[in-house]
């Protein structure tokens, strides 16, 4: 009989131990995704669901996210469509947070980010504060400076005045005799706005270029003629072209047709990805972009072939997505997020307090230091055009 | 800037002015005819385009088109001309006659189907586009002088525009179905009292606007040299900018219109900048309404 008790009471604990086993392989880190998947700009959204997704599956296929009490979680990403407006972009955010999500990456463009920043909580932990308390990690938006609205927004995006002081220093001293700069700028976009007036015409001028002046076109122009005349005229050493894919590859094109000569060509962050390729890979050729990603470490090359596999791509935005994903698995598992229905508040609070503190993170093409206002200062390389693909130029680093 | 710079600026821009006003003739030929607005009409001529393209890829390969520019140029043509009837079929065929905000409404949402789906398929990346002499003049710019010359190309596109225009003419002024569609325009009831046939004149009418849209989706992918889905809402501007000055249901007008408008925002380019270009369009577009509401060859427009 003694035997008999023990027997069942082992069996009891044994089937206890199968249902806490159960339950801990059932448990789920919600993370959201939001960016533009419809419009213009729809790439972007499909690339970085891509990279999510496939950092997802790696994380997964590697037992999962350990939890604050030692179980392991797995990641689960679903991915909203803000379709890079404001409005949209802010109620995406209060959908996501009125559910299970711990925290959200995201979303693709800087018109987005500035005013979603402001609708969350500026001081973290401030009563008298009612706005959204809800971390989000950038991975795409890039105009300068947006985390520092709220200590709930964090961004892992690259230093573009940083990549662009390094880059006009670099081709000066390689080609001492290139003495002038003549820009393009596609006038009503705000990245590439900003790009152009607050750091491509300064950097320039810093590295010593006399910058003879520029063109300006708007995003959906389809007449490049004028300003294109105006561009050979100037007669520069080098053409930097601060604009999207669309217009950088009918300006390019005009070029051509126009015979504009010049020594070297500079394009804009965001040019460095397969749309432009795409659009006008023949005459891109030998472009210069600086870029914080590109397939030369294993890490990178694993980024992207998982990209592919979800029909995405890995470049200078969605590529950030794949680090933030592994950022925010070692800031659970230091945190002690618990992935339960009844700890989702704390546990958004853990991870914006465990990304608050991070002073440097991992990256595909190297270490990242993180700043105290939620940037990232983030390693980055010049590629140029060659054929239907980005190549390295120079590593800065070496 | 010099007289020859813009010299320069209005020749360029008559030239692109040529595609403004084959969307302009689409416009006006279809409210000439129905009394109604299609909104759907350069995202139909676009789609044409886009057709091409996925045609074009289907039999080339890697960097090779699969079809010359000009072919692709009717394959965007027949595209587009399918696509006008099936929204003529959608929004206006079976929509109420005499409810015509029903018809409007539903040309925008055929606008906003169409545009996504081009989004959808091409994720929005714009998709490189053949120039028109590609394969047959490696180098098409006829410089006159330092100061002064024409894009080889543009002249070809404005050369084929001008021929589909007269081509249309022909149509509408020598044939049967021009006498059928100029009947239904003038009088719908007495056309139908004639033996015509409104639904199947209103179809044919679709369809030939339809083609000549496809032909300015394609123009414009080659002028540029590249497509994207950034093209449908400024063209569906340009279009019904045209058309408006132009006047409503006048085909010489839009013609006159296009080639006006193309020429004088390249000047308003080159005298003011880019930021301010649109607005004296927009501006010139007040005027009209505000001192010549029926255009430059609509029918006299009476004030309440």
């Amino acid at each position: 009989m003694k035997h008999q008790i023990m027997f069942v009471a082992a069996a009891a604990l044994a089937f206890a131990g199968t249902q806490s086993a159960a339950v801990s392989a059932d448990r789920e880190v919600h993370v959201a995704g939001f960016g533009a998947k419809s419009g213009v700009v729809r790439s972007f959204g499909v690339n970085t669901e891509a990279v999510m997704r496939a950092a997802a599956e790696k994380i997964n296929n590697e037992g999962g996210i350990k939890l604050g009490d030692g179980t392991k979680g797995k990641v689960v990403v679903t991915f909203y469509d803000d379709r890079c407006k404001a409005e949209e972009g802010i109620s995406v955010v209060r959908r996501i947070a009125s559910g299970k999500a711990v925290v959200a990456i995201g979303p693709t463009c800087s018109n987005v980010a500035e005013p979603l920043f402001g609708v969350l909580q500026k001081r973290a932990g401030d009563a008298s504060d009612t706005g959204l308390q809800f971390p989000i990690f950038t991975d795409t938006a890039i105009k300068g400076g947006l985390a520092k609205i709220s200590e709930w927004a964090f961004r892992n995006v690259p230093n573009e005045s940083q990549m662009y002081q390094s880059l006009f220093k670099w081709v000066k001293k390689e080609n001492p005799g290139f003495k002038s700069v003549f820009g393009g700028v596609e006038e009503d976009f705000a990245h590439s706005r900003f790009t152009w007036y607050k750091v491509m015409e300064t950097r320039a001028q810093e590295a010593g270029f006399k910058v003879l002046g520029r063109v300006k076109w708007l995003l959906n122009d389809t007449n490049f003629t004028t300003q294109v005349r105006q561009m050979k005229k100037a007669k520069a050493d080098v053409i930097a072209i601060s604009s999207h894919p669309f217009t950088l590859c009918g300006v390019l094109k005009e070029m051509k047709r126009q015979r504009v000569k010049y020594k070297q060509l500079i394009g804009l962050t965001s040019s460095s990805s397969l749309e432009t390729l795409r659009g006008c890979s023949k005459q891109a050729k030998g472009i210069i972009i600086p870029t914080s990603f590109a397939p030369v470490t294993a890490a990178a090359k694993e980024a992207a072939a998982g990209a592919a596999k979800f029909n995405g791509s890995a470049d200078l935005h969605s590529a950030a997505a794949w680090e933030n994903m592994f950022i925010l698995k070692g800031v659970i598992e230091k945190t002690g997020v618990m992935a339960k229905g009844d700890t989702v508040q704390a546990d958004r609070r853990k991870i914006r307090d465990g990304l608050a503190a991070l002073k440097s993170t991992g990256g595909l093409i190297g270490g990242i230091q993180r700043t105290k206002e939620g940037e990232a200062v983030k390693p980055y390389v010049y590629v140029h055009a060659q054929g239907k693909e980005w190549k390295i130029l120079h590593d800065p680093r070496k | 800037m010099e007289f020859v710079d813009y010299l320069q600026a209005v020749t360029d821009g008559v030239m692109q002015g040529a595609y403004y006003a084959l969307i302009g003739i689409g416009f006006t030929l279809i409210f000439g005819v129905m009394n109604k607005i299609n909104l759907a009409y350069a995202a139909a001529a676009f789609g044409g385009a886009y057709a091409s393209l996925g045609i074009a890829a289907l039999i080339g390969s890697g960097d090779d088109f699969g079809l010359p520019p000009l072919l692709m140029f009717l394959a965007s043509a027949v595209a587009a001309g399918l696509f006008a009837w099936i929204v003529y079929t959608i929004c206006f065929r079976f929509t109420p006659d005499h409810y015509e905000l029903a018809t409007l409404m539903a040309t925008v949402g055929a606008f906003f189907l169409i545009e996504e789906i081009a989004v959808h398929a091409t994720d929005g990346e714009p998709m490189d586009f053949p120039e028109v002499l590609q394969g047959i003049i490696e180098d098409p710019m006829i410089e006159f002088s330092d100061a002064f010359a024409i894009r080889g190309d543009l002249l070809t596109i404005f050369l084929l525009a001008l021929i589909a225009m007269a081509v249309l003419l022909l149509l509408l002024y020598r044939t049967k179905l021009g006498l059928a569609t100029r009947a239904v325009a003038q009088q719908r009831t007495a056309a139908q009292l004639c033996g015509i046939s409104v639904d199947r004149t209103n179809a044919s009418t679709f369809i030939i606007a339809g083609v000549l849209g496809g032909l300015a989706g394609a123009m414009i992918g080659a002028a540029v040299g590249v497509l994207s889905p950034l093209l449908f809402v400024p063209l569906t501007v340009k279009g019904l900018i045209v058309t408006v000055i132009g006047g409503l249901g006048s085909i010489p007008g839009a013609i006159v219109a296009g080639l006006l408008v193309g020429g004088l925002e390249n000047v308003f380019l080159a005298l003011r900048g880019i930021t301010e270009r649109d607005m004296y369009v927009m501006l010139l577009l007040f005027l009209f309404l505000a001192f010549r509401p029926q255009g430059l060859f609509g029918k006299k427009v009476l004030r309440d």
